[in-house]
């Protein structure tokens, strides 16, 4: 009787522990194709949908603890759902990134258009200011400090001028064209201080 | 009559004025300027409208740089 049982104890155990064996190599393949498909997203969901792949890389973060536990049961049964997980992340960060794509394309042609302009504006003010700068006398409406605050302006939008073309050569020209045309409305501003537009 | 927007040549942001009756550049450069002396600054940039300067007629749009 004592035998039989010792033998029954033995099976059980050797059933375990080939059970167990057999369900390691599945978990250890699901962590590394877990893995694997989150790298091949992860630079695109970093900047695309940062918050959403913080989630699945706590998820996969949970999944690895499991495996390094032994607990390959847990492992495979959170394995799908990591998968599909990772699924939305890549469907979602490649969404937001062709809507990101689009509107860049969209801002790159009004940044062409704009570029030419602003050079246009500024040559105009300049030329006011070339021809003030040698008058005996302003006209109504503009003073020496007014003079004076408009080469200053010319300077400072020529800078901005620089920014918004240095963001439109890393190739950001939604940014470039939001500080083109802050540009763009500082030199309004300084054509009407010097009478070049109607108020 | 001033019309400041933009002209429809060269440069849109260069203010233009349209020739009225009793209109001199000397009295434009006086008016945008606030010196009569500067009307040759008017003159040379509407060279390809104006061969002299005592010559404007009403209703030439003239750029003011």
């Amino acid at each position: 009787m004592k035998k039989q049982a010792v033998w029954l104890l033995a099976t059980l155990v050797a059933l375990l522990v080939v059970g167990c064996a057999s369900q390691r190599a599945p978990a250890e393949q699901a962590v590394a194709s877990a893995e694997s498909a989150l790298a091949a997203v992860r630079d695109t969901a970093q900047k695309y949908a940062p918050d959403q792949l913080q989630v699945v890389e706590g998820q996969l973060a949970g999944l690895k603890d499991s495996l390094a536990k032994g607990d390959y049961k847990s492992v495979l049964a959170a394995a799908p759902g990591i998968s599909a997980a990772i699924g939305n992340l890549k469907d979602s960060a490649e969404a937001k990134k062709a809507e990101a794509d689009a509107a860049n394309a969209k801002a790159k042609d009004a940044w062409t258009s704009m570029g030419s302009d602003v050079q246009m504006m500024a040559d105009a003010i300049q030329s006011r200011i070339d021809v003030l700068s040698k008058s005996h006398h302003l006209p109504k409406g503009v003073t020496a400090d007014s003079l004076a605050a408009a080469k200053s302006g010319l300077d400072s939008l020529k800078a901005a001028w620089g920014d918004a073309t240095n963001a439109a050569a890393t190739g950001d020209y939604a940014t470039a064209v939001s500080k083109g045309q802050a540009v763009k409305d500082q030199g309004t501003q300084i054509m009407k201080s010097l009478g070049m537009t109607s108020s | 009559m001033a019309d400041p927007n933009t002209s429809g040549t060269g440069n849109p942001y260069t203010q233009t004025h349209v020739v009225q009756s009793g209109d001199t550049l000397s009295k434009l450069a006086q008016r945008y300027y606030g010196d009569a002396s500067l009307y040759t600054k008017i003159f040379q940039a509407n060279r390809d409208v104006l061969s002299d300067p005592n010559k404007i007629q009403v209703g030439q749009k003239l750029r003011i740089p």
